[in-house]
């Protein structure tokens, strides 16, 4: 039975056509997953079936029966929606935020107790262990996933959309999620899951469809496709390899840390080192301790004990900026908040580290400014139309690739990147890959953290796997997939 | 670090406030000659009444997330307004009622703009701010309103049900009713949502804008109700009447978010910075400061507070 189709649905943004005559249908009680690069139209998708955009043109039919949404309110019982962003009200405890705008009262007196009842009882019910009584800023980004899918659950929608959900999730959090989900199907619920990752969709997807360029290029039932055709049906292009090799010499140790304590920041001795044209991976579960450490030497955060050497000089500095100009850059995870200042455009962003070379007097050299970006645009193909583009407005991929290019210029002896590509489509995923690889190529040392094992195993030449702020294992070229695993896990899985 | 420390640290920044208050009092009642005798302590509570209900109708809009710069003149306007429609011999009621209204317009306008229009509260209420003094003025001319006005009204202001003063009875009322509005009532966890992550409360089918423009509403309305109750209690009204709640109520709202220990705004949080600000100006003119010195005092204390709460909350990485 059809439970939802859209006809020739179309979605225009001033300039872009995000969804172009789509046509797509879900069929009761299935999980259906939905795939395409950043920019194909998913997330627009999402937000046109939930009543967030009015569609430009094309009709949404639930059962047969034409529907219009005005406001997300009136979908909330039909289409729950687990999106990207933690919608959550951060004071909140987790039963504020599950009753959130259907709370229980009289004459508009909360009934607290009455609230809190049923909240645990509904917990009980999809048996998820999550503390429903403390503010859920508190909470780590895995618990406060599983209280926004309470929250979208508790208002039993026919259908739910899951956007992206495992990106902040650990491996074991992420098996959690794939059995409630599994429990929702035998509960009659339908699913759309959304998600770049090829492997969770052919685990759990009854039916896959491909978006576009904002087209719905195919759906195709479970195991029709490879994921070698699936990725040449996003990408437009025949699919070579994911993930390109350049060949690359190893030099002298570039970056060597011994014994480093840092009780701050729960990090106690760290020994590793990082070579002229080597790619070091730092695997590890989420909350393992590899961006505190990251963040921790670059920032040069004070330090109970150790040493930092960065090509042979010992790295004593307190600031960001004298490592910088000591040769350690970084490029931080969170691409939109960290490591571009969005509201700017791509010329200032790119600019932004390179000023003190670029101006005399005070006064901003443009001409300077205007090659050296024009250079870096072209040097990572970046897409833009106008360098006064804000950087908002470009999809991640290419928000990632301003993200490190800014550092382009300053030359850096030791690059840190901070997963890289998480969120990025395949095609920036590639280029992301060649950009590291040349930059270790050109004698440069790639401090590499990524939850993605594959592409860990695919062009590092070690891996550092961290496990509770602690390295517990390290790995040479040929990569063991399982051994890595289990190092990651350790003995306790529930870890 | 040990967990003692951590266990200071973290009651410092839940109670740091509310220590002080205590630690106020004690250093006053024992330096202060008649500090502590109950009539000043009644005299405190009534001096820090109007400053405290300004105050929480100002929280309430920082509690939705907005800022409102208006609300001092709009009770500037409403007291002029309130005094020359009584010495004309208007009915009190009506009076009270028609000034009121000012009040509510300013907060739907500022609202509106916010939500509506889209220009940030900061720009929107210094202007209206700006129009309400312009008003006040214009009304009165730029003197002082002065006359006789019924006792009933005066009451508001001087009466008092056996020692308490009913200036004192309405602050109560009025921050119970904030309190109980925020911690009990759909449209108080509403407006909270609405602050705290307008998406996800939009996303849950809150109409965000309506409770934005609630919180403007109740800013303005406060200030209105303060401005009769500063015309009740003075007998007559200047155009520039309320103008001295601005930094104070500022400074009090501010404080206030240090109570809880989490830089979120709340009617109790207000409620405790207004005390702290009344017992410093009671105990200071007690002690013959001059009123620089107090000023000085406040200010320190305002940064003080802030300061100890957000370093203490940095190092809990919170």
């Amino acid at each position: 039975m059809e439970i939802l189709s859209t006809r020739n649905l179309t979605k225009e943004f001033p300039g872009v056509l995000a969804l172009d005559k789509v046509n797509f249908n879900l069929e009761e009680g299935e999980i259906h997953g939905l795939v395409g690069e950043n920019g194909a139209g998913k997330s627009t998708l999402v937000k046109v079936l939930s009543g967030v955009y009015p569609p430009t043109h094309g009709e949404i039919y639930i059962k047969g029966e034409k529907i219009s949404f005005n406001s997300p309110k009136d979908s909330l019982n039909l289409i729950g929606v687990v999106y990207q962003e933690r919608e959550l009200i951060p004071y909140f405890n987790g039963i504020q935020n599950l009753f959130l705008g259907q709370e229980k009262s009289r004459i508009g007196f909360l009934s607290i107790k009455e609230m809190m009842e049923e909240a645990l009882n509904f917990a009980k019910k999809y048996d998820l262990e999550v503390d429903l009584n403390t503010p859920v800023c508190q909470l780590n980004s895995g618990k406060q996933e599983m209280i926004t899918i309470l929250k979208i659950l508790f208002r039993e929608p026919k259908i739910m959309i899951f956007d992206e959900p495992t990106a902040p999730l650990s491996l074991k959090e992420s098996e959690i999620l794939f059995n409630l989900i599994r429990q929702l199907k035998e509960e009659g619920i339908t699913i759309l899951y959304i998600s770049h990752r090829l492997e969770e969709i052919e685990n759990l997807c009854d039916r896959i469809s491909i978006l576009r360029n904002g087209k719905m290029v195919c759906t195709a039932k479970k195991g029709e496709l490879s994921q070698k055709e699936i990725i040449e049906l996003m990408i437009d292009k025949e699919f070579t390899d994911q993930y390109p090799i350049i060949d690359r010499t190893i030099g002298s140790d570039l970056l060597n840390v011994k014994n480093y304590c840092c009780i701050k920041e729960g990090i106690d001795d760290i020994s590793f080192h990082i070579r002229a044209g080597e790619i070091v991976g730092f695997g590890g579960l989420v909350g393992s301790g590899r961006t505190e450490l990251a963040k921790a030497i670059f920032t040069g955060t004070k330090k109970d004990q150790g040493i930092v050497y960065l090509d042979n000089q010992n790295l004593k500095s307190k600031k960001p900026s004298h490592n910088i100009s000591q040769g350690l850059v970084m490029v931080p995870e969170d691409r939109r908040n960290e490591g571009t200042l969005v509201q700017l455009s791509v010329s200032e962003n790119l600019s932004l580290p390179h000023l003190n070379n670029m101006s005399s007097f005070g006064f901003l050299n443009f001409d300077t400014i205007k090659e050296h970006v024009n250079n870096i645009v072209k040097a990572l193909s970046i897409k833009i139309f106008s360098l006064k583009q804000e950087v908002w407005t470009l999809s991640g991929g290419n928000q990632q690739k301003v993200s490190l290019g800014k550092w382009f210029g300053k030359d850096a002896k030791v690059w840190i990147f901070d997963e890289p590509t998480r969120g990025i489509d395949v095609e920036s995923k590639r280029e992301i890959y060649l950009i590291m690889q040349k930059l270790a190529k050109d004698g440069c040392g790639i401090w590499f953290i990524s939850s993605d094992l594959r592409e860990l195993t695919a062009i590092c030449n070690r891996v550092y796997i961290m496990k509770d702020f602690k390295i517990v294992s390290e790995f040479s070229k040929p990569f063991d997939s399982k051994a890595l695993l289990s190092a990651m896990l350790g003995g306790n899985i529930d870890g | 670090m040990d967990k003692g420390a951590l266990k200071f640290r973290s009651f410092f920044i839940k109670y740091g406030t509310l220590l002080s208050v205590l630690i106020l009092l004690i250093i006053f009642s024992l330096f202060v000659p008649n500090f502590s005798n109950p009539q000043n302590l009644i005299n405190i509570l009534r001096q820090m009444a109007l400053l405290t209900i300004i105050s929480e109708g100002f929280t309430m809009c920082l509690i939705v997330g907005e800022l409102d710069l208006s609300f001092a003149n709009v009770a500037s306007l409403s007291s002029v307004v309130v005094a020359t429609m009584l010495v004309n011999k208007a009915n009190p009621l009506s009076a009270v009622l028609l000034t009121l209204l000012i009040g509510f317009v300013f907060g739907l306008a500022n609202g509106l703009l916010i939500t509506k229009v889209g220009i940030s509260a900061m720009i929107v209420t210094l202007a209206t701010g700006i129009i309400a003094q312009g008003l006040a003025f214009m009304y009165t001319k730029g003197v002082s309103v002065y006359g006789s006005m019924p006792k009933g009204f005066l009451t508001l202001g001087r009466g008092s049900v056996g020692p308490i003063p009913s200036l004192v009875i309405i602050m109560a009322l009025v921050v119970v009713f904030f309190h109980v509005l925020t911690n009990r009532t759909k449209v108080g966890r509403y407006m909270e949502a609405t602050g705290q992550n307008p998406t996800a409360a939009y996303l849950a089918g809150i109409s965000v804008n309506l409770y934005k423009i609630l919180g403007m509403i109740f800013s303005s309305l406060g200030a209105a109700f303060v401005g009769i109750l500063l015309t009740s209690r003075l007998g007559s009204a200047t155009p520039t009447g309320g103008a001295g709640f601005l930094m104070d109520g500022f400074a009090t709202s501010l404080l206030g978010m240090t109570v809880l220990g989490l830089g979120r705004a709340s009617p109790f949080g207000t409620f405790i910075g207004a005390l702290l600000i009344g017992l410093l100006n009671n105990g200071m003119t007690l002690l013959g400061a001059p009123y620089y010195i107090q000023d000085i005092t406040k200010g320190s204390i305002i940064i003080l507070a802030v300061a100890i709460t957000s370093s203490q909350s940095r190092k809990l990485g919170k």
